[in-house]
């Protein structure tokens, strides 16, 4: 149905982008056949991979494939979690490597206008220094601002600030015929017909290429502090979440995860995680913009915590501590990832979200599969990882019969999904390893329109076809 | 037993820091100052003594007003009690600042006296074995374990060949290196107690100061990192980009 890159279509594509920016090399392709989805089942090569310049260049690229049917696949970092930027058919991979610049920081309508390619880590300091912030923080920082947009990613900071969906106000876009469109603007506003900007957001390129954005900014809070809590087991720690926010309080993240995982992590950055007691903790930030402010949001967290069975409650209130902390969180996912199958999403309403974990717990205790579990308490997202192998007296060995439990723990757990009233992903997306799960998390009329959508946009189906739905 | 530790503020890891327009100072505006690092590390070596031995904790910090943050965060840490020894100006003199604060700690009849082996703004490692030759007595620097018994003290320092295991009568002094211990946080109870600390100010007089900082300029800026490769396979290019191109073998 697709038709195959030839050399004629690699002379046109090394025509608009030059020599260099054209790789062909097998050896070079192997790092453009995968994600960070660890399983190389799905991994699949394309046959030719191009860093355009600019957006007239997308635009002549998307132009080849749509009119030779070759398959086109936008690829950001790689740091995605389900298959999402495979070329699944081949064809044409598209990388923004050389489209990285910020383009304008707006200090008189808080935007920051930049390309696509731009990595998250150059993002946030280039921000910081004109006194601005931008509140969401996808755990990857090579993640690109096309990438986090792609799969409208969340993290950490995401309870009191939402995630990216909340921050783009426009975006410009290469539709799959090659027209160069934009959607939205500098706007706080923006009632003018549907909103195809919003469409677009966390649709995993299916619909077009992404080349810049304009993203809202704002003043950082003047005072932050980090708490770490730490409880005797994980039922208590997160059942206390529901109940700080029952008091009205939105932290700008509450995050849950075993003492275990962090002292992994830590170990591996050779950082320390700043509590040694209990076996399950949170990390709570908060931020306002007095001190005594924060201190009170603070105390009566501390009250909540400690009322439902915290041990005590530790601050960090330096940058640097809080930064080492956060390093931490972050990194677990980096600690295990070589010892791995897979790490889930599955998202509940927040106000189930101890009783989905406790039905997790007792999965990896009726399964024998190690399956550490964290994620963003107050968002409801829980990361489960589907472990190979279990970290025992400071050694990986490798769970018997893991083959054979895999699927079956993988089905349990989206099954607890369904029965606690979540969605299957909450910020990673669908890609092509959660495909199974969205029939059966969403009605079939709801996929009808989503392919109807598709169709409307891309009727060719070229672009990073296999994905989502089939 | 009576533990003395010596902290100061230092400007957070994580602030930018912008030199001034004189190029001799930095901008304050803007940036945190935190207790010094190594400072943390001495602070958590007295707490230990504190809850092992009863020892009684005191920290001093010389600086202005601006400095009671360091010193509240020592409190928040379960330190007892807090001495400010007042000067206005920052001091980039090691003596001088020796000199100020040995006036202090000659009337503390301390056993044992601790800082961090540096601050991390200057990083001159001097306070330290300068108290020693003021005050008379033993020092220990960059010492990464000890142990404490009546009348004397028994610490280790990495040097480069091994370990040095040195005994010292007390009282003496310590520098705290990194691995000496991890500091704990503070709790979020130590944190209200500290905010209601009584913080004393004594006044000294800057002697006079033989050292001045004459300019400031920023590091060049870093390069960017290359990824040769990875595995095995990458280490033959490695070795030559390392030969040929960086010259470092
Ligand atoms: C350690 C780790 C921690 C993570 N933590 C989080 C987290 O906290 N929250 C979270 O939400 N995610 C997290 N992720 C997942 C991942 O970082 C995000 O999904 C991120 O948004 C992917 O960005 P990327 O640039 O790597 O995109 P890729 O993985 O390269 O691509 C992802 C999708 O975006 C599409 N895409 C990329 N660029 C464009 C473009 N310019 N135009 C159109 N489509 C495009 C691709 O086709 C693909 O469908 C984490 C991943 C890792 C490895």
């Amino acid at each position: 149905m697709y038709n195959k890159v030839d050399a004629s279509i690699i002379e046109k594509l090394t025509e608009i982008v030059g020599k260099s920016n054209v790789v062909t090399d097998r050896e070079d392709l192997l790092d453009y056949s995968h994600d960070e989805y660890s399983l190389d089942d799905i991994a699949a090569y394309p046959d030719v991979v191009v860093k355009p310049q600019d957006v007239e260049a997308v635009s002549k690229i998307v132009k080849l494939c749509n009119a030779n049917k070759i398959p086109l696949t936008a690829r950001g970092s790689g740091t995605g979690l389900c298959g999402a930027c495979v070329p699944s058919f081949g064809g044409v991979v598209i990388t923004f490597e050389n489209m990285q610049h910020i383009i304008e920081i707006d200090a008189q309508n808080l935007t920051a206008t930049v390309e696509s390619g731009l990595m998250l880590m150059d993002f946030y300091p280039a921000i910081e220094q004109k006194g601005l912030f931008f509140p969401p923080h996808p755990g990857d920082e090579s993640a690109t601002v096309g990438g986090v947009i792609a799969t409208n990613a969340g993290g950490a900071r995401a309870v009191k600030y939402g995630v990216i969906r909340n921050f783009v106000t426009g975006i410009e876009v290469v539709l799959p015929n090659g027209e160069i469109v934009n959607f939205g603007g500098k706007f706080v506003k923006n009632s003018t017909g549907y909103s195809l900007m919003h469409l677009m957001i966390g649709s995993e390129g299916t619909l077009g290429i992404i080349t810049k954005a304009t993203i809202a900014l704002m003043a950082p809070p003047k005072e932050i502090m980090t708490l770490v809590v730490p409880y005797e087991n994980l039922h208590d720690a997160i059942s206390t979440v529901p109940a700080i926010i029952e008091k009205k309080i939105l932290p700008m993240a509450v995050e849950f995860l075993e003492r275990e995982t962090a002292v992994l992590s830590g170990e591996h950055l050779n950082k320390t995680w700043p509590c040694a007691q209990g076996k399950a903790h949170l990390m709570i930030i908060v931020d306002g913009s007095r001190e005594e402010e924060v201190m009170n949001l603070a105390e009566t967290i501390s009250e909540v915590c400690l009322a439902n069975n915290a041990l005590d409650v530790f601050i960090a209130d330096t940058k640097s501590k809080q930064k080492d902390i956060l390093d931490i969180r972050s990194g677990i996912y980096e600690a295990m990832r070589n010892y791995m199958l897979e790490i889930l999403d599955i998202t509940v309403p927040r106000s189930q979200i101890a009783h989905f974990v406790d039905a997790v717990n007792e999965v990896a205790v009726k399964s024998g599969m190690w399956l550490p579990t964290y994620g963003h308490a107050a968002d409801g997202n829980v990361h489960t990882h589907l472990m190979r192998y279990q970290w025992q007296d400071g050694k990986w060995i490798e769970i018997e019969n893991w083959e054979e439990k895999y699927q079956t723990v993988r089905k349990e757990l989206h099954d607890l999904g369904k029965k606690y009233k979540g969605i299957c992903s909450g910020e990673h997306g669908i890609g092509i390893v959660k495909k199974e799960y969205l029939k059966s998390f969403l009605e079939p009329e709801q996929i009808e329109l989503m392919r109807g959508i598709k169709k409307t946009f891309d009727p060719n189906t070229i672009l990073n076809p296999g994905k989502i739905f089939d | 037993m009576k533990v003395v530790v010596c902290v100061r503020e230092v400007p957070d890891t994580e602030t930018y820091i912008k030199i001034d327009a004189s190029q001799k100072n930095i901008v304050d505006a803007n940036v945190t100052f935190v207790m010094n690092p190594y400072d943390e590390y001495a602070v958590e070596e007295a707490l230990k003594l504190q809850e092992s031995a009863g020892a009684e904790t005191v920290a001093v910090c010389p600086g202005s007003a601006r400095a009671d943050d360091v010193l509240r965060s020592a409190v928040a840490m379960g330190v007892q009690s807090v001495i400010r020894v007042n000067v206005a100006e920052p001091i980039w003199d090691g003596l001088t600042t020796a000199k100020l604060l040995a006036g202090t700690l000659k009337e503390m009849d301390f056993d044992l006296l601790i800082l961090g082996k540096e601050a991390i703004d200057d990083g001159t490692q001097q306070l330290g074995p300068m108290l020693g030759e003021l005050l008379d007595l033993p020092c220990i620097s960059l010492v990464t374990k000890l142990d404490v018994a009546d009348g004397s003290v028994t610490a280790e320092r990495e040097s480069g060949e091994g370990v040095e295991v040195i005994e010292a009568s007390t009282p003496c002094i310590i520098t705290a290196q990194k691995g000496l211990n991890e500091p704990r946080y503070p709790s979020l109870r130590g944190k209200m107690a500290a905010k209601k600390a009584i913080i004393e100010v004594k006044e000294a007089s800057v002697g006079n100061v033989q050292l001045e900082v004459t300019g400031m300029e920023y590091p060049p800026a870093r390069g960017k990192a290359t990824v040769v490769g990875e595995g095995v396979e990458a280490v033959p290019e490695l070795v030559r980009l390392l030969r040929e191109e960086a010259k470092a073998i």
